[in-house]
């Protein structure tokens, strides 16, 4: 026993002598750093403009470099970095700017390499729509979405982009953008009210910028987007003028108008600063901006365009008029789908810093929302007429990628899912509401892709945004990251509301006006004898497929099985 | 009729600009709105589409 005694003693003195060994160790440690921290900005206050001693990184000579790098380890290194002074050689000054100068380059090249992207969905939008039309109007609809690209471009050169980001400076992730810093303000009822952006007219002056290029060219292309929305609601039926004229005008002003109030630090985005509601109006890439302005425009043009010949009949029952190629339909529709990951990964407008990293969860959203979109559609379709349609299954890809443009940068997966889902299914129903109850005639579902889907998108935002995103600490000059109702933030919901009743009550009656003047001065529908003959030759002067023969029997199997589905559509409605 | 119903689309639009400034409350700011946006479809789908409709060319 005394022996154990013994030897619990001496253990217990040697944990004590540890215990206090380490103690002091910490406690010296702790005076050194708090002297090295007294120390500190009296010796190592770094001197920008004194040369650095660069040996130290062991940089490959050139010798070494003549033999070539296959391991790609002698590549990129202090040799690399720009010097500002050779006699000098590499200061620290050197050194910061360029880690702030490869920032920038990041961002430039995420955004503009985005922007490219954005751009070849021209090409998704041109098969889809060509497709989803009768092959006697091919030739049209594809030079509609060709020439489009044109007009819009050259319309938002001169005027468009003033109006839209000439006032919403600065742009940090694009080094600042700074010239783009005169905003037009109107005083109403007490509070200032962001109109339109004044700076940035044909590029010229001090937006001559490398900062203001790379946005103006993922701007464009946004616009571009939108603009040829319009051209698949009235497919078919329009005079080729009249899309000419109509397009420049929504280059220049309804679409930008739309988007300085969402984008350009105008009154939208402002609801949150000057009365509480939110973050404002939170747009992430513009199921807005983009896709509902180009949805309701759609609307307001198909409406006054009127429908089809053939497309009703005396009752007011429609006629099914399928389209003429169901291959280049989907083509386009995965064109479109690959092009979403320029649209909402770029709307980060870069790659580096202010909490762009979210790229990847954006990507991801992107990506499940398209799933969930075309999930949803064939499913509604399946059950309801007994077939897996293969165009409104594109439709519902498209739709749940509308939906999730403007929550893309503020939900997480589950909600991009749910979102998704509901787009998928929303598509199907309002696609039946347009033809059966409306009466009008959208040969490729535009008005309820692009504009009840961006609605939807929009509001989704205010419901489900979770607070998890943060894009340089605040979002619209508020604070935090934005919330939606399922995550505490009421006054989100009412914010994007507003942008919903500005879309439909100013953007619809917008577009609605000018396209009446437009028809009054120069008429918007071809001649019933081009329409019938098809719009080929009486507008465009060639055939898109001059030695195809439709065989007249296959076009009436088409038109069967297609009625088939809407007879199958009244017997359900009949029945309940 | 197409007056009437851009008008009724326009009137739906300024109906929660006006209520923003009008009250503090969010309720009755929610209300504004989505009376804003039910006015706005109204004139839009139901006057506007209706007017169209009277003289469509399928009932020629």
């Amino acid at each position: 026993m005394k022996k154990r005694f013994g030897r619990m003693k001496i253990c217990s003195c040697a944990v004590v002598a540890l215990l206090l060994l380490c103690g002091l160790g910490a406690w010296a440690q702790g005076q050194a750093g708090s002297a090295a921290a007294t120390t500190t900005p009296a010796t190592t206050t770094p001197a920008m403009d004194v040369p650095l001693d660069v040996k130290a990184a062991n940089p490959p000579s050139t010798e070494d470099l003549a033999k070539g790098d296959p391991e790609g380890t002698k590549t990129g290194t202090v040799n690399d970095i720009v010097v500002s002074d050779t006699k000098k050689g590499l200061t620290l000054a050197d050194v910061v700017n360029q880690v702030g100068q490869n920032r920038i380059g990041i961002n430039f090249t995420w955004t503009l390499i985005c922007g490219f992207l954005v751009m070849f969905m021209q090409a998704g939008f041109a098969i889809v729509e060509t497709g989803l039309c009768r092959a006697k109007n091919a030739n049209h609809t594809m030079m509609m979405n060709f020439m489009v690209y044109g007009f819009g471009l050259f319309a938002f050169w001169v005027c468009g982009f003033a109006i839209q980001m000439g006032g919403g400076a600065p742009y940090s992730t694009l080094g600042g953008a700074s010239s783009l810093n005169s905003e037009h303000v109107i005083s109403f009822l007490g509070k200032n009210w962001g109109v339109f952006g004044t700076h940035g007219f044909f590029l010229s002056g001090a937006t001559y910028d490398v900062g203001v290029m790379v946005m103006f060219l993922f701007q464009m292309v946004f616009m571009d987007t939108a603009l040829t929305i319009v051209t698949g609601s009235c497919a078919e039926r329009w005079k080729y003028i009249a899309f000419a004229v109509s397009s420049v005008f929504m280059g220049a002003l309804t679409y930008p108008l739309f988007a300085n109030w969402a984008w350009g630090g105008g009154w939208l985005s402002q609801l949150g600063s000057n009365f509480g509601l939110g973050h404002g109006y939170a747009d992430f890439a513009g199921s807005g901006v983009v896709h509902s302005v180009g949805g309701v425009t759609a609307l307001a043009l198909a409406m006054i365009i009127g429908p089809r010949i053939g497309k009703y009949n005396r009752n007011g029952t429609p006629n099914a008029m399928p389209g003429h190629d169901i291959v280049i339909v989907l083509t386009g529709c995965f064109i479109l789908a690959f092009g979403w990951f320029g649209f909402n990964p770029g709307s980060t407008l870069g790659a580096s810093g202010n909490g762009a990293l979210r790229i990847s969860s954006i990507a991801v959203n992107t990506m499940l929302a398209g799933c969930t979109g075309s999930f949803g559609a064939i499913l509604y379709m399946w059950m309801r007429y007994g077939k897996p349609d293969a165009s409104m299954s594109g439709n519902g890809l498209l739709a749940g990628l509308v939906a999730i443009t403007a929550p893309s940068g503020f939900v997480n997966s589950v909600s991009s899912a749910i979102i998704g889902l509901i787009a998928g299914v929303l598509v199907c129903v309002s696609v039946e509401l347009v033809e059966r109850k409306l009466k009008i005639d959208d040969p490729v579902g535009a008005i309820s892709v692009h504009g009840a889907n961006g609605i939807w998108g929009v509001i989704s935002v205010g419901l489900f945004a979770d607070g998890a995103s943060n894009y340089g600490g605040s979002w619209n000059g508020v604070n935090g990251s934005v919330r939606g109702l399922f995550y505490g933030d009421p006054g989100q919901l009412v914010a994007q509301l507003i942008g919903v009743g500005t879309l439909i009550g100013f953007v619809f009656s917008l577009s609605y006006v000018a396209g009446w003047i437009m028809d009054v001065i120069i008429g918007q529908r071809v001649s019933a004898a081009d329409e019938l003959e098809g719009l080929d030759i009486p507008e465009m002067g060639a055939l898109c497929y001059p030695e195809f023969v439709l065989k007249p029997e296959m076009v009436t199997r088409a038109v069967e099985a297609t009625s088939q589905i809407k007879s199958g559509f009244r017997i359900a409605q009949e029945t309940a | 009729m197409r007056i009437v119903g851009i008008l009724l689309a326009l009137a739906g639009w300024l109906i929660p600009l006006v209520g923003l400034t009008v009250t503090q409350s969010l309720t009755a700011r929610f209300v504004l709105v989505v009376l804003g946006i039910g006015i706005s479809l109204i004139g839009i789908l139901g006057v506007l589409n209706k007017a169209h409709l009277k003289n469509a060319i399928w009932k020629g």
